[in-house]
């Protein structure tokens, strides 16, 4: 491959999951409105409110951390999405592989917490103490599954992956091969996209949109990029690990918006959780599934 | 005269030079060269890890009729390096103004510089051990030595650092005892003759000196459960002595443990060895007791509220990924583990070092006293930033490529459990380096740290360079990986099939090169995007949201205390200081079987037990 092409791959593949992002987040609000008996916003909203966002005339910074941590939020998950493989394009999938995405996922929370702490608000350190035990918490599901998905695999390689599932259509789905870990996997994938109800670290009316607190203008533009990039990156992993990834553009989003719509669906039916609760919940039911999936992969 | 006679006589010369300058002002200075120096001549070694060969000493003893030798291999020279670089850099870091206040504040500078010195001398006197009786040697002078460094500040320090010499011992007269069973199947102390007798001995024979041999290394491992001395010892040495004991010495017990399971014994016999009664092998036994000491110590790091305590705590639980990565015994996980000794050096060095700097400028490293620093010490907070990535194991930084080894590994031989294991360890860590960062450099900074500065350069120069090692090894780890696949070769382990970015491999390649690379170009678009937006203004640190109210500076709005309330609420209960408790239990049931002998001999009639030992033996000896 030479390298005008992975120029061209590490440059599409972003934007494509901004693009789709944008898409997602716009599915997310209808399906809520829809659920509260509402219209909804229109096709472009999403994208109005991030340009509003940036071109704000008041804009607020608390410290050159605050701007760093923005920075770090979004620009990491930009790198991210080069390590996730679309139809056609593979990135550096292969150099990076499955448990350096996990990791990799985990520096823009990072990010958001050290410019959140810049903040010297409490509340906004609050909402990082509980995203943080959150993360602690999902996480453990979440790896209990790419081991199983790996093992399965033979390897973590996640363009590997893909092509095995893509073998035998439906029947070598990762959904059908290790249903388990698939259904771990989802209720892990709610409880990292944050929404209901696991999102006490947001908690508007008690610690006041907690790490979101001081955020506004480009800052609050910042995290909506970054939500775009998150819904994507949700969407596109369990796609890639269960869902067989795509097979060609068409399948591929519809299989990734149909993954996020799922939790989204369910996210708005229910009130949140206090974090020991998201602890205990997300310790018992994915990571005891999870850990019996493995049990049953076949390698 | 061979290098490692060059070696060996250089570091004495620093101990002598600490001797009679370590009180002048220069002394740090010249102490600094004298390091360099020995790293000079470490370099010299450097062909050591192209080919499996050894550099020996002209210095050889013969006592009753045992050969005592010392000599250099790959895996002695990579100790040899963290430990030089370790005492260089803590010894740069106090030549300065740290030194001078240490001194002002009443501590023994002279004696800081000699134990040191005497650490890094005894270190390599250990890694060069050719046999078990020198091995034995080196390890007592070790212990010794830390026992020095730990003790001389005073106060605290007294308690904690009597607590690890009483372990200490309790592993030597262990590893004693060991290496007595090995002598009484060889008559001799080399350790072909013990691989030998190893080799052959039956499984039941061969788990006494083993577990004997690992009990007293696992000591200085601090391995579960003989952690408890570790972290109060460690943080209670003052500054640049605790970033030197954490950086190094408790990787001497792994050294010997290498030496032990992987030269003498063979993983091979390990991984085959039964538990009697079980199902389960040593590997197995091993991996555990190190998945453990993943586990327990991180988290009791998260409660810490004093800066050292935590790290020091970490030092422990990080321990545990590198025996668990030896101990899985494939190219890649003991590739995981012997790097991490390196990675964890680096950072941890770095992180006691911004530690000290904030002790330095404020006087505490109590976690609720502080924060908002990082306004004043910009380059601490740099230093520790890139140190607790590295601690974490996040990438881009070096931690993250010996984890994502082990990681590799376990997932290859089908370890769910222990994977998990780690990565919960990886998790608490996040939370705990989070909260560390934050209550001393984000947040609020309080009223009476307004007029601090930056640590003076000869404290930040050291933890800078640090900092970059830690990044440029994370983005380059083929650069550590070809020291390991030297020590791979020359122990006997399969050798790892590195590249400069890291792995390259059928099942799953990392190429570190391109993650920092793509990483790196995804802050700049980020920068460009967010830099593209309107114009930012700074507001100071009470123009803050509080409710309505307006915030003054004797308003404390700060939250430190208690971290993680919700985390805490759930798993606080299974904090039961069982450890502790079973360590005080050890120590009441040997003061009672003390007293008990004593009033046996002294107390209690002695002439009745007289009496009937005189009957016992005549009975003895009548039949």
């Amino acid at each position: 491959m030479d390298a005008l092409h992975i120029l061209i791959e590490l440059t599409l593949m972003p934007l494509v999951a901004f693009v789709v992002g944008l898409f997602m987040v716009l599915m997310m609000r209808r399906i809520a409105a829809r659920i509260q008996r509402r219209v909804g916003p229109p096709l472009l909203q999403p994208l109005y409110d991030i340009l509003k966002l940036y071109g704000k005339q008041t804009q607020i910074s608390h410290g050159i951390l605050h701007d760093i941590g923005i920075i770090m939020a979004v620009g990491v998950y930009i790198a991210a999405e080069t390590m996730l493989p679309v139809p056609g394009m593979n990135g550096i999938a292969d150099k990076a592989g499955l448990i350096t995405l996990a990791y990799v996922l985990m520096v823009p929370s990072l990010g958001l917490a050290l410019g959140v702490g810049q903040c010297a608000n409490p509340n906004g350190s609050i909402g990082i103490s509980r995203a943080l035990t959150a993360m602690l918490a999902y996480d453990i599901p979440f790896v209990i599954v790419i081991f199983g998905v790996a093992w399965q695999a033979g390897g973590n390689n996640l363009v590997d992956i893909i092509a095995l599932q893509q073998v035998d259509g439906i029947a070598s789905w990762g959904i059908v091969q290790t249903p388990l870990l698939a259904f771990a996997g989802l209720f892990a994938l709610h409880a990292i996209l944050g929404k209901h109800p696991f999102e006490i670290y947001i908690a508007p009316a008690e610690i006041a949109t907690g790490p979101m607190v001081e955020m506004g203008g480009k800052y609050l533009g910042g995290l909506f990029v970054m939500q775009c990039f998150q819904l994507y990156t949700a969407g596109v992993i369990y796609t890639s690990l269960f869902l067989g990834g795509g097979e060609n553009w068409l399948t591929f989003l519809v299989k990734s918006f149909a993954v996020v719509a799922v939790p989204i669906c369910i996210a708005y039916l229910f009130p949140r959780f206090r974090t020991e609760d998201v602890v205990r919940l997300v310790w018992k039911w994915p990571v005891m599934l999870g850990l019996i999936g493995i049990a049953f992969v076949k390698n | 005269m061979t290098p490692l006679d060059y070696l060996l006589l250089l570091s004495l010369l620093t101990v002598v030079i600490a001797l009679v300058a370590g009180h002048r002002s220069m002394g740090g200075v010249w102490l600094t060269f004298t390091y360099a120096a020995q790293l000079g001549g470490l370099m010299l070694m450097a062909g050591l890890t192209n080919q499996p060969d050894v550099i020996t000493s002209s210095l050889s003893f013969t006592i009753l009729g045992q050969s005592l030798t010392w000599r250099y291999d790959a895996l002695s020279w990579y100790f040899a390096l963290i430990t030089i670089s370790a005492g260089l850099l803590s010894t740069m870091y106090t030549a300065g103004d740290w030194g001078e206040k240490f001194r002002a504040d009443g501590g023994n500078l002279w004696l800081l510089h000699v134990a040191i010195a005497l650490n890094v001398l005894s270190m390599l006197i250990l890694l060069g051990s050719g046999d078990l009786l020198t091995l034995f040697i080196g390890w007592e002078l070790v212990s010794w030595a830390s026992f020095l460094l730990m003790i001389l500040a005073g106060g605290p320090s007294i308690q904690a650092a009597i607590r690890y010499i009483t372990y200490a011992m309790g592993g030597a007269m262990a590893i004693l005892a060991g290496l007595a069973l090995i002598y009484g199947h060889t008559d001799s102390f080399t350790y072909p003759a013990a691989a030998n007798i190893l080799h052959s001995l039956s499984t039941a024979h061969l788990w006494a000196p083993l577990l004997l041999l690992t009990l007293g290394f696992g000591v200085k491992m601090a391995l579960l459960p003989l952690h408890l001395w570790q972290a109060a010892a460690y943080a209670h040495t003052p500054g640049p002595g605790a970033a030197f004991l954490g950086a190094i010495s408790s990787r001497m017990g792994l050294y010997a443990l290498i030496v032990v399971l992987i030269q003498l014994v063979g993983l091979v016999r390990v991984i085959e060895l039964p538990v009697l009664f079980s199902f389960i092998s040593a590997r197995d036994v091993l991996a555990w007791v190190a998945a453990f000491t993943i586990i327990f110590p991180t988290f009791t790091a998260l409660r810490q509220n004093d800066a050292r305590m935590l790290l020091a705590w970490h030092g422990i639980g990080q321990g545990g990924y590198m025996l668990l990565g030896l101990v899985m015994g494939d190219a890649l996980g003991s590739a995981g583990g012997l790097m991490h000794v390196f990675n964890h050096a680096t950072y941890q060095a770095a992180l006691f070092f911004s530690v000290a700097a904030v002790v330095y400028r404020t006087g505490t490293a109590d976690l609720n006293r502080l924060g908002g620093l990082v306004a004043r010490m910009p380059l601490s907070f740099l230093a520790m930033l890139v140190g607790i990535i590295g601690l974490a194991g996040l990438p881009p930084m070096n931690g993250f490529v010996s984890k994502w080894l082990v990681y590799r590994s376990l997932m290859l031989e089908g370890e769910p459990l222990l994977f998990v294991a780690a990565v919960v360890g990886t998790l608490g860590t996040i939370l705990s380096v989070y909260k560390l960062i934050h209550n001393m450099f984000l947040g609020q900074l309080r009223v009476e740290h307004e007029n601090i500065r930056e640590a003076p350069w000869s404290m930040t120069a050291p933890m800078l360079i640090l900092s970059v090692v830690v990044f440029v090894t994370g983005l380059m780890p083929g650069l550590v990986l070809q020291w390991i696949a030297g020590i791979q070769a020359t122990v006997g382990l399969p050798v790892i099939d590195y590249s400069l970015g890291g792995l390259d491999s059928a099942q799953g390649s990392l190429d570190m090169l391109w993650v920092v690379g793509v990483l790196f170009a995804g802050f700049g678009i980020g920068a460009g995007l967010f830099y593209s937006g309107g114009r930012t203004h700074r507001v100071h640190q009470l123009d803050n949201y509080a409710g309505g109210h307006f915030l003054s500076a004797d308003i404390r709005y700060h939250y430190s205390d208690n971290f993680y309330p919700g985390l805490m609420r759930l798993i606080g209960p299974l904090y039961r200081y069982s450890f502790a408790w079973l360590e005080s239990a050890v120590q009441s049931g040997l003061g009672l079987l003390s007293l008990s002998t004593q009033g046996f001999y002294r107390r209690v009639a002695p002439a009745n037990y007289a009496l009937v030992t005189a009957v016992l033996v005549l009975l003895w000896v009548m039949l």
